[in-house]
């Protein structure tokens, strides 16, 4: 319990002293220093505790609760602050409504149903204390660098810096409340604070195009939040508790008694990990400095969602509505978020996309809610983590180099930053391509989708597999093209953002390689506590071999590709015979001048568009959540009338 | 552990023994070809002296990464290949052969000629259209058979096709994109005088060239075990029925190569994804439900 309080406390104290300090060297000390204890200490954690079945700690403070009180009223009046200042109504009322809720909530109800056992661990929570201290700070060090460059780029405006890095550390402490709180109303207030921090962080810029989306993020997330917030008064007033696993245990046993909740809890689940119809929120994210976007996408934030939805899934395996609710719209989600990525050529906006698609999966799995299921959904979740950081940080420090976050510029990335290209291209082929990480766990979906006979889900994942092939390959085939010699712009990269990539890197191949170990010392271990005994959904033996061509291709990229062959002529390509001058691509055309061939890669904007696209997806999640509420409203109230 | 050195003895294997049976079904396939078109047509063995030769050519290339691209495409399809034909797991199969289909692709765009790029971005096109009905493949075998495993088809009463005959048809539509026939050669074509060159092979040259034809003789071989598979059930009679079928699959391949024209790549994903659908959908359903 001690490792509890000190993984949530070390970052909130870290972000004070951050939001306080002005000066950098200061602030690079406090943010290695405070990082390098958080992953050391989450590691401990993780490593002490290896297979752990649970473990509940009797703990209850009126001192925390009161913490919780007050935070919530911070919460409120900060939002409602800026919706003045901003004139934004929505957001105003919706603050409003949260926090005169959640008031009444902590006079009233909260009191009626103690918590014994208010903190925990169990196997997954562990999980996604690795991915918090690992990639959170990872992504927080990276961020000494970028933010850097980023404060050069925008010289006169305002130095926010201390602001950002605090929020951060916030964000890091939010998540640890929430994987580690039985407390339901603890998890809950983790829960607003992350959507706050996110809040402060997307509008970071204060640009119009920063606040307005901002705001987008904070009206889907407090209609999120408000869905929690009924769960916890259905919780207290109907089941009399807000313990977190007692509220499991009972909805077990009666299943018709927690429709409504469970309902309402994934709704809170949908908006958070931006499934449709909320994913624009995560796409307007991307105006937010790089390191926020990876934040939000990888570690934190949407994983907080999905996070819930993995604690549920043994309650979807029970009641019909809530799961078919969670399968269809992370199903359709993944399918036509894919689509949607093929027409995309801001690298920022493709992650974004693939992020939604990926959590559509992840979302889909808890679902279906059996442990195969939930063994696919646990791995999507460690391996997006990992590559989706990766990734984006290599955008970002790609973005400031070359001046651009289109892919079609990119194609002259490797010769100008070959080491970063590489690190792109591993993280771009842990994302589609098997022997890697994501496709093993997308194995496992098929299979424990084909076991649910869940025939809607098999035909989605097909399609948007496909999707995902295409828009993934045309990035990978830019990067691998190489030109003339360029000058090598990598020399200006940071320190502190090379320790980052790399530290993702070695991560990636080291989690894929030892996929199977993952799996039988965290994964199993928590599926066990949850189901009783299972086996993983492919056997070890074929994820041996899985591991054994990670090896090869992992070599092949950063050893093979620097081999120089000394036999090999080297020719020029070919341009129809008429070539001026192969380096730069320019042939005699037919009128005897010179042009310059080139290609883009395709988009098919007219099949794979957003217009065509966003409007299916973002009506039919919409039906199917109205749907959802309207069923199990009517069937809680026969069961309790 | 057993399942590790299969896979290696299986993948030797099918090193050995796929390019020789993939280089005479290639030789049989200009042959017959010839024949549709009132032709005679070269020597059964010519596919074996033109790779010969491409192998003796001088090495050139663009650059130094492509000829790593291609190892790597035709590692993996013989890995996958391996796990074929020593009755593994056909998922895992057709997971590595898409790997192997990227490492061309990645050494198509990495020259950064723009034939060759139209070419990769085409490659890719056809492994999206192809890739749904491939999943659905795997899926209908994992529901009729209760395992992914090919060898666990030999345990089988009836085979894979009586209640997967939708999905075989499926996959012998996408098959002609597998295996580059017109009309769905959109990524490189037969002919030289094309308006695109040789597509995704125009600046492959040479030895390079030459590992590109064994590897398509080795895809050529691993696809018609695909749809060899359909046939097997328990008893080594089936094993007849199933080459008889592949003889026959791959001769219709033939026919439809030669007397069709290419199409556009919008039509090919099309009907790629229409079938899918209907194919792979309904059957799969049905498995399900009834």
């Amino acid at each position: 319990m001690v490792h509890i309080g000190f993984l949530v406390c070390l970052p909130l104290v870290a972000a004070v002293l951050l939001s306080l300090v002005r000066a950098n060297k200061a602030r690079n000390a406090i943010v290695y220093v405070s990082a390098a204890l958080i992953a050391a200490d989450s590691l401990w954690l993780c490593f002490s505790q290896m297979g752990t079945q649970g473990v509940y700690f009797t703990f209850s403070s009126s001192a925390v609760d009161a913490v919780c009180t007050l935070a919530s009223i911070a919460i409120g009046a900060c939002i409602i602050a800026y919706a003045v200042r901003y004139k934004n109504v929505w957001a105003g009322i919706l603050a409003v409504v949260q926090l005169v809720g959640s008031l009444v909530f902590d006079f009233t109800l909260a009191h009626t149903a103690s918590v014994e056992q208010g903190l925990y661990f169990d196997s997954l929570s562990l999980i996604m204390a690795f991915i918090i201290g690992i990639i959170g700070t990872g992504i927080c060090v990276y961020a000494i660098g970028y933010m850097e460059d980023f404060q050069k780029e925008h010289e006169g405006e305002k130095d926010r810096r201390p602001t950002l890095f605090a929020i951060m550390f916030l964000f890091l402490s939010a998540m640890y409340v929430i994987v580690f709180s039985n407390n339901m109303v603890w998890a809950f207030t983790g829960w607003e604070v992350t959507t706050l921090c996110s809040f402060l962080l997307i509008g970071y810029t204060k640009t119009d195009e920063a606040i307005r989306n901002a705001f987008r993020q904070i009206i889907m997330n407090i209609a999120g939040g408000l869905g929690f917030l009924a769960a916890l008064y259905y919780s207290a007033g109907v089941m009399g508790t807000l313990d977190f696993s007692q509220f499991l245990q009972m909805g077990m046993i009666a299943p018709a008694l927690v429709v409504l909740p469970v309902t309402c809890l994934t709704f809170a689940g949908l908006t958070k990990a931006a499934q449709m119809p909320f994913h624009t929120w995560l796409l307007g994210a991307m105006v937010a400095p790089t390191p926020t976007s990876a934040l939000l996408h990888s570690s934190t934030m949407v994983k907080a969602g999905v996070f819930l939805l993995i604690k549920l899934a043994p309650l979807y395996a029970l009641s019909v509505i809530p799961s078919m609710l969670a399968i269809l719209v992370g199903g359709i989600t993944f399918c036509l978020a894919s689509f949607m990525a093929i027409s995309q050529s801001n690298a920022k906006r493709v992650l974004a996309y693939s992020t939604i698609a990926n959590l559509g999966l992840i979302v889909a799995c808890a679902g279906v809610g059996t442990p195969e299921a939930v063994w696919a959904a646990i791995f999507l979740v460690i391996f997006h983590a990992v590559a989706k950081s990766l990734l984006f940080l290599c955008v970002g420090t790609a973005e400031h180099h070359i001046g651009s976050r289109n892919i079609e510029d990119m194609d002259l990335l490797f010769e100008r930053m070959p080491k970063l290209a590489r690190l792109m291209m591993l993280g771009i082929m842990t994302m589609f391509i098997a022997p890697f990480g994501m496709l093993v766990s997308k194995w496992a979906t098929l299979v424990s989708i084909i076991d649910a006979q869940q025939v809607a889900l098999i035909v989605l994942l097909a399609f948007g597999s496909a999707a995902t092939f295409m828009f993934w390959a045309k990035w990978l085939g830019k990067l691998s093209g190489i030109a003339a010699e360029q000058e090598d712009v990598e020399l200006t990269v940071h320190k502190s953002e090379w320790i980052a990539l790399y530290a993702m890197a070695g991560l990636i191949v080291v989690l894929c390689a030892l996929l199977p170990v993952v799996s039988d010392c965290s994964v199993l271990p928590y599926l066990q506590s949850v189901y009783g005994s299972v086996g993983a959904p492919i056997g070890n033996d074929l994820l041996w071999l899985m591991s054994v061509l990670v090896i090869v291709v992992a070599i092949v990229l950063f050893a093979g590709l620097n081999r120089q062959p000394k036999d090999v002529r080297k020719a020029s390509v070919y341009m129809s015979g008429v070539s001026v001058n192969s380096e730069a691509r320019t042939f005699i055309n037919s009128m005897s001048g010179e042009t310059e061939a080139t290609s883009r890669n395709m988009y098919l904007e007219n099949i794979f568009g957003e217009k065509t696209i966003k409007p299916i997806g973002e009506i039919a999640c919409t039906l199917l959540i109205i749907a959802a509420f309207a069923v199990s409203l009517s069937l809680s109230i026969s069961v309790l009338f | 552990m057993t399942t590790f050195v299969a896979t290696v003895v299986g993948s030797i294997c099918f090193a050995v023994l796929a390019p020789i049976v993939g280089c005479f079904l290639d030789g049989l396939d200009r042959k017959i070809s010839a024949g549709m078109q009132g032709r005679v047509g070269p020597k059964l063995m010519q596919p074996y002296w033109d790779v010969r030769k491409l192998l003796q050519k001088e090495k050139m290339s663009v650059n130094t990464v492509e000829g790593t691209y291609i190892a790597c495409a035709l590692f993996f399809a013989i890995v996958a290949g391996g796990l074929f034909y020593s009755g593994g797991n056909f998922l895992l199969c057709t997971l590595v052969i898409t790997l192997s289909s990227l490492f061309f692709i990645m050494a198509a765009y990495s020259t950064r000629s723009p034939f060759a790029e139209v070419g990769a971005a085409r490659e890719t096109l056809q492994v999206m259209s192809y890739e749904p009905m491939v999943i659905f493949t795997a899926v209908g075998m994992y529901m009729i058979a209760g395992t992914f495993d090919v060898a666990g088809l030999f345990d089988m009463r009836h085979p894979l096709i009586c209640y997967g005959w939708p999905i075989f048809l499926g996959l012998l539509f996408i098959l002609t994109i597998k295996l580059r026939k017109s009309p769905f050669d959109i990524s490189s074509s037969h002919h030289a005088h094309q308006e695109l060159v040789k597509g995704i092979t125009t600046e492959m040259s040479g030895p390079t060239l030459a590992r590109v034809q064994i590897l398509h003789w080795c895809e050529n071989v691993l696809f018609l075990g695909w749809t060899g598979m359909f046939f097997l059930s328990a008893g080594p009679a089936s094993l007849i029925v199933a080459l008889v079928f592949v003889a026959l699959v791959y001769f219709l391949e033939i026919w439809i190569d030669n007397n069709f024209a290419r199409v556009k790549w919008q039509v090919m994903l099309k009907w790629a994804w229409i079938v899918a659908l209907v194919a792979g959908g309904i059957n799969i359903a049905v498995l399900a439900f009834a």
